[in-house]
C-alpha cells in the first residue's frame, strides 16, 4: 500500500470529474504570493492552510488552520513551514478555498477480496467513526463497474432521498471510476459536502491509498508515495530502498530505536517469526530486516552494514529457513563480507551473533560463518536440526 | 494420493531465463521418483521455434519453446497445468491466456508485485471457469512422491532430506515461499512426511486461499492433518478458521499465525509480504488470527518453535488410533542420488580428469588476476609497469627496472612507421571500408611476417646461434649464405651508411652505456661492419637492433616478434580510429598506380 498526499490525491480525483476546492500545496510564502497574483480565490475568499505532510492527528498538532483571509494565510503558513514533529520536518503546506456548507457526508471506496466495497453515510467527519452503524455498503465485484440505480439505491438506504441522493450516487459514481481506474487499494472523502447555494458536492478531504505494483502502468503519477508510517525514513532505510530497487531479489530495512536486538534474517515470512519470537522472549528490536529471493551478495553486505551500524545493539540474528533458491553460500558470503568491514571499524564489540540456516549450499555457508571464530567474532551457528527460532531464545536468554 | 498435483500433471512453463530454472528443480524432482519430466513445453515468444535444453539425471531432454499456450497444447494435448513465470507488467496477460486454454486446468504464478486488480481478475475468471489460479508470488506445489512444480522444495539434498521421494500424511498451506520448506522438513522429521505442500503466495489477495485447499485436502483420504502458515494482514485466517469451526472435519488443522510483533513495532511498517500488514483500524492482526483459529478448534501452538512437537503429537496420536502406518525408511544406500556434476566429483575426490590445456604464466581464479604468481594490483601499488607485467607473462620473470627501461624504448621506438608501410596500410584500407577496429587492427598485423617487422625472431635466433658457436663474422655470414640466405635483421629498402636509422643509432648507444654486458649486440653491430661495407644499404635495421638487445636481455627467441606485433598495435589502433575520426570513405587504388600486364580483351571461344 502507498499513501498519497492530500494534494496528489485531490489531483486524481479531479481528474475523474470529483470537484474538489481550489488548492495550491506551497513551500515557501513568497511561492504562496505569487500564486495570489494568479488565483482570485486565494485573494478574495476564506482560506484553509494545512501542513502537507503524512502526518496524523494535524487538528491537535495545530497544523490545520480554517477561516482564514489571505494575510491569516500567509502567517499560518510561515508558522507551520518548517516545523518538526518528531522526525519529519514540515516541507510543504496546503493552501485551499473554505468552502462554505452546512451539511457533511462520507463517500468510500474500500478494496476487498472480492473486488471492491462502496461506503457511503449521511454524516461525515467524526461523526461517522461514532455512527459506522450510518454507512451503508454495496459490494462491486472485480471487474464490474456498479449502477447509477444500485448507487442511488444505496444512497437511499443510506438516508439520502430526492435530488441529493441522485447526487451522491453520482459523486461516488466517479469516486468508483477513479478507484478502479487509478489501481487504488482505499479512496475514502470525509467530508463531502454540498455548497451553500448551488448544491454542488464538493470533496473537502481526500485520503488515497494506491496500489505501488501497479505504478509502471501509470506514466502520470507524478508525486512520491508518503512515509508509510508517523515518521521520514532514515538515511540507512533509503539507502537500503535504493538496493532494493535495482536488483533482482529483496532487502528490506527498518529501525527501531531503542532496541538492543538487531535481526538480519532471510525471508519475507520468515523474518516476522523471527521479530515474533525476540519480542515474545521480551527482547527488545532493534529493527526489523530481511533478504529474499537470492539477492546479490553485495546487497546483502550493504543491508549488513546497517544492521551492524545500529547503536546499542547486544545480538544479531541470523536467521533464515530452508531456502527454496537463495544460494546460502553466496548470501552469508555478503554477510561475512559486512561483518569483516563493520569489524574493522571498531563495530560489533561484544556483540553476539546468532546464525541458523538451510538451503542451498547450506553446509558450505554455514562453515564460513563458523569460520569467523578464528577471526575474533562471537558467532554462534546452527543449522537445520534446530528448530527456527531457537537461536533468538538462546540470544537472548545469554543477555540475562 | 495428493491434491493439486499428481502423476498426470502435465505443464507449460511461460517465461524465460527463471521458467528455465524452474523446470531444472522440477527435473531434479521428476528424477528423484524415476518418472519422466513433466514439463512438456514453454511459452515464451521472443524464443518461440527454438528448444531449451533441461539437464535430467545425467543426460539433457529438450523442451520446446512456443509463441502461445494454444500453440503449446496443440501439440501437446496432455498439458493440464501452467506456471507463469512472466514480469509484473504482462502477468496478468500470461495468467489469461493459460486460464483461457481449454487444456489447462490450474494455473500458479511465482511472479512477485502483480498489482492487486490483476490478481482478483485472475481469481474471478478462474472461479467463473471452474479451474485453480494459485499466486501471484507462489513458490509452487508439491506433492510427495508424485509431482513439484516450481522451485518449492529447494536442492536436490533438501529434497531427499525431506523425504519428499514418497508421501507422508501432512497437507502444508503457507504463504512464505522460504516457509514452505521449513515445514515440509519439519513434518519430515517430528511425522510422516507430507501430502502436498501449497504456497499461495504473500500477497494481500491470494488467487486461491486456505478455505479452498482445505477443502481439497478435507476429500483427500490420506492427507489426515494439514498445517497452515499464516501472517498478519487480510482475512484469509479468519474464512479458514470460519470453516474449520463450522463443522466436524475429518483432518486435524494446526496453526501458525505470524506478525504478534506488531503490537510492539510502529503501526503501518511494511514487512516483507506485501499483505502482511494489518488493516487500518488493525483487522487482521496476528492475535486476532490466533484466536479465531483455537477458537474454531485448531491447534495453535504459542510459537513457530513449538510447531515441530505440536506436528509430532498429532502423528502420534495417527498412529495410535490406527490412521496411520509407520513407513519403513529406506536405507542409505536405497535413497535417490543426483549424479554429480564433474566439478562437484572432483571437489569430493570421486573423478579424476585430465586436464586439456596447461598453463605456467597466469590464473584469475581467485579475486584479481595472478601474473606468475603476483597480483596485479600489488605490481601496480608497488610501482612496477607494462615491461615487467611483458617479463612475468612472457618470460616469467621479474625483470629489473633497467631492463624495464630498455623495453620501454623498443616499444617506443617501433610503435609507429606512417601510414604507408603494410601494417598500417591494411588497417588504414580497412578502417576506410568501414571495417571494426579488432578486424582493421587483426589486417595490419597479418602483414607482419618475413618482409615487415616480423624478422625479429629470425635475427635474434641466427645471432644467438652464432654467438653460442662462438662464430667469426665470416664464419656466419658464410654459414648463412649456404644455409639461410639474406641475413635477418640486415639491410634496409631507404636507410644505409650515409643515410643511418636514427632509432637505431639511439638505442645502441642507450643500451651500450647501461653497462650491461652485450655479446649480441656486439656481434650483430660486427656483423654490420662487414656487409655494410660491401653493399651500403646492408646496415642493421631495427630488427636487428632489437633482436640482438632482447637476447642479450635473456628474452626466448620464440618472443621477439611479439615486441613488434604488440607495439606497432599501439600504431595500429591509431590510425584505425584516426579514419574513424576523419570519417574516412572507402578507398581504392588509381587505375595509374596499377600496370595492366594482363592480356587485351579477347574473344571467350564456344565451350567444349
Amino acid at each position: 500500500m502507498a499513501k498519497v498526499l492530500e494534494g496528489p490525491g485531490m489531483g486524481l480525483m479531479k481528474k475523474w470529474g470529483i470537484v474538489v476546492p481550489n488548492f495550491v500545496v506551497v513551500t515557501s510564502v513568497e511561492q504562496l504570493e505569487q500564486l495570489a497574483q494568479a488565483n482570485d480565490w486565494i485573494q478574495k475568499g476564506k482560506l484553509v492552510v494545512k501542513a502537507h505532510e503524512a502526518l496524523g492527528s494535524r487538528f491537535k498538532l495545530g497544523l490545520v488552520k480554517v477561516g482564514l483571509d489571505r494575510a491569516g494565510a500567509k502567517a499560518a503558513v510561515a508558522e507551520m513551514l518548517g516545523r518538526q514533529v518528531g522526525s519529519i520536518t514540515v516541507s510543504q503546506v496546503i493552501v485551499s478555498e473554505m468552502v462554505p456548507h452546512k451539511d457533511e457526508y462520507y463517500v468510500a471506496v474500500k478494496s476487498t477480496r472480492e473486488g471492491a466495497e462502496v461506503l457511503v453515510a449521511n454524516c461525515g467527519g467524526i461523526e461517522v467513526e461514532s455512527n459506522w452503524d450510518r454507512v451503508k455498503k454495496l459490494s462491486v465485484e472485480v471487474g464490474d463497474t456498479p449502477s447509477s440505480d444500485a448507487l442511488e439505491a444505496l444512497a437511499k438506504q443510506a438516508g439520502f432521498s430526492g435530488d441529493l441522493a441522485k447526487k451522491v450516487a453520482e459523486f461516488a459514481e466517479k469516486l468508483f471510476a477513479c478507484f478502479d481506474k487509478e489501481d487504488a487499494q482505499y479512496l475514502e472523502v470525509n467530508p463531502v459536502v454540498a455548497r451553500e447555494g448551488g448544491g454542488e458536492l464538493v470533496a473537502l478531504d481526500a485520503v488515497t491509498l494506491l496500489d505501488a505494483d501497479s505504478r509502471f502502468r501509470h506514466p502520470d503519477w507524478n508525486f512520491h508515495f508518503a512515509a508509510e508510517f508517523g515518521r521520514a525514513y532514515s538515511k540507512p532505510e533509503l539507502e537500503v530502498m535504493a538496493v532494493d530497487s535495482k536488483i533482482k531479489g529483496s532487502v528490506k530495512f527498518i529501525e527501531i530505536p531503542g532496541g538492543d536486538t538487531a535481526m538480519l534474517p532471510a525471508g519475507g515470512g520468515a523474518s516476522v517469526y523471527y521479530s515474533d519470537a525476540v519480542v515474545a522472549r521480551g527482547g527488545k528490536l532493534a529493527n526489523y530486516a530481511e533478504y529474499s529471493g537470492d539477492p546479490p551478495d553485495w546487497a546483502v553486505e550493504v543491508l549488513t552494514d546497517k544492521v551492524c551500524s545500529l547503536p546499542g545493539i547486544k545480538n544479531i540474528i541470523v536467521g533464515g529457513a530452508i531456502a527454496n533458491f537463495t544460494d546460502v553460500k553466496k548470501t552469508f558470503g555478503g554477510i561475512i563480507a559486512g561483518f569483516r568491514k563493520a569489524k574493522s571499524e571498531g563495530k560489533l564489540n561484544g556483540v553476539k551473533i546468532w546464525v541458523r540456516r538451510g538451503g542451498p549450499r547450506e553446509k558450505e555457508g554455514l562453515d564460513a560463518m563458523r569460520a569467523l571464530r578464528d577471526e575474533g567474532f562471537d558467532v554462534h551457528v546452527y543449522d537445520r536440526h534446530t528448530p527456527l527460532t531457537d537461536i533468538v531464545d538462546m540470544a537472548i536468554k545469554g543477555g540475562k | 494420493m495428493s491434491i493439486l498435483a499428481n502423476k498426470d500433471t502435465k505443464v507449460v512453463i511461460q517465461g524465460g531465463a527463471a521458467g528455465l530454472n524452474a523446470a531444472r528443480r522440477m527435473a531434479e524432482f521428476c528424477y528423484m521418483i524415476k518418472r519422466p519430466l513433466n514439463v512438456d513445453a514453454f511459452v515464451y515468444p521472443p524464443d518461440s521455434g527454438k528448444t531449451n535444453e533441461v539437464p535430467y539425471g545425467a543426460g539433457l531432454v529438450t523442451v520446446p519453446v512456443y509463441k502461445s499456450v494454444a500453440e503449446a497444447t496443440a501439440h501437446h494435448p496432455q498439458i493440464n497445468t501452467s506456471l507463469v513465470y512472466i514480469g509484473a507488467d504482462r502477468a496478468c496477460a500470461a495468467g489469461m491466456e493459460a486460464l483461457n486454454d481449454p487444456r489447462i486446468q490450474m494455473v500458479s504464478m511465482i511472479t512477485e508485485g502483480v498489482p492487486e486488480r490483476d490478481a482478483k481478475l485472475l481469481a474471478r475468471h478462474a472461479t467463473k471457469l471452474g479451474k485453480i489460479f494459485n499466486g501471484p508470488s507462489s513458490i509452487g506445489v508439491i506433492s510427495a512422491g508424485e509431482c513439484r512444480l516450481g522451485v518449492i522444495g529447494g536442492a536436490f539434498d533438501n529434497l531427499v532430506a525431506c523425504k519428499l521421494y514418497r508421501e507422508g500424511s501432512f497437507g502444508v498451506i503457507t504463504k512464505s515461499g522460504g516457509l514452505s520448506n521449513e515445514i515440509i522438513w519439519i513434518c519430515s522429521q517430528f511425522a510422516n512426511g507430507i501430502t502436498t505442500a501449497i504456497g499461495i503466495g504473500g500477497d494481500a489477495y491470494p488467487g486461491t486461499d486456505y478455505v479452498s485447499y482445505l477443502e481439497r485436502f478435507e476429500q483427500d483420504p490420506q492427507t489426515k492433518a494439514v498445517v497452515i502458515v499464516g501472517e498478519m494482514g487480510g482475512d484469509l485466517e479468519e474464512r479458514a478458521a470460519e470453516w474449520y469451526g463450522a463443522k466436524a472435519r475429518r483432518i486435524k488443522l494446526l496453526a501458525v499465525v505470524s506478525g504478534f510483533c506488531q503490537e510492539s513495532l510502529p503501526k503501518g511498517m511494511k514487512f516483507g509480504h506485501a499483505g502482511a500488514k494489518e488493516g487500518l483500524k488493525g483487522e487482521g492482526s496476528a492475535r486476532s488470527k490466533s484466536d479465531a483459529l483455537k477458537k474454531a478448534g485448531a491447534l495453535v501452538p504459542e510459537t513457530f518453535g513449538a510447531l515441530g512437537p505440536a506436528i509430532k503429537s498429532v502423528y502420534e496420536e495417527l498412529l495410535k488410533s490406527g490412521q496411520v502406518r509407520p513407513i519403513p525408511e529406506l536405507s542409505a544406500a536405497d535413497l535417490p542420488k543426483l549424479p554429480k556434476t564433474v566439478e562437484e566429483g572432483m571437489k569430493t575426490g570421486e573423478v579424476m580428469v585430465a586436464p586439456l590445456v596447461r598453463t605456467t604464466i597466469s590464473d584469475d581464479r581467485g579475486d584479481e588476476p595472478l601474473y606468475d604468481g603476483y597480483p596485479a594490483s600489488e605490481l601496480i601499488n608497488k610501482g612496477y609497469e607494462i615491461p615487467h607485467v611483458i617479463g612475468l607473462l612472457w618470460d616469467k620473470r621479474l625483470i629489473t627496472k633497467q631492463e624495464a627501461e630498455i623495453i620501454k624504448r623498443i616499444m617506443m621506438l617501433s610503435a609507429d612507421h606512417g601510414p604507408c608501410v603494410s601494417g598500417a596500410l591494411a588497417t588504414i584500407l580497412a578502417a576506410c571500408a568501414g571495417i571494426g577496429m579488432s578486424q582493421a587492427v587483426a589486417a595490419g598485423l597479418i602483414m607482419i611476417g618475413p618482409r615487415f617487422g616480423g624478422a625479429v625472431t629470425d635475427a635474434g635466433r641466427y645471432f644467438k646461434y652464432a654467438v653460442e658457436h662462438k662464430m667469426t663474422v665470416d664464419d656466419f655470414l658464410a654459414y648463412m649464405k649456404k644455409e639461410v640466405g639474406p641475413v635477418p635483421g640486415i639491410g634496409h629498402r631507404i636507410k644505409s651508411v650515409r643515410n643511418p636509422d636514427k632509432r637505431v643509432k639511439e638505442l645502441v648507444s642507450y643500451v651500450k652505456g647501461v653497462g650491461m654486458p652485450t655479446p649480441h649486440l656486439d656481434f650483430a653491430l660486427a656483423v654490420e661492419k662487414v656487409t655494410s661495407a660491401k653493399k651500403d644499404n646492408l646496415i642493421l635495421n631495427v630488427d636487428g637492433t632489437m633482436a640482438a638487445v632482447l637476447v642479450d636481455l635473456g628474452f626466448p627467441v620464440d618472443s621477439l616478434n611479439g615486441f613488434f606485433i604488440l607495439s606497432r598495435t599501439i600504431g595500429l589502433i591509431g590510425h584505425w580510429v584516426d579514419q574513424r575520426r576523419q570519417e574516412s570513405r572507402l578507398i581504392r587504388l588509381f587505375d595509374y598506380l596499377v600496370n595492366y600486364a594482363a592480356p587485351k580483351r579477347r574473344e571467350v571461344p564456344p565451350l567444349k
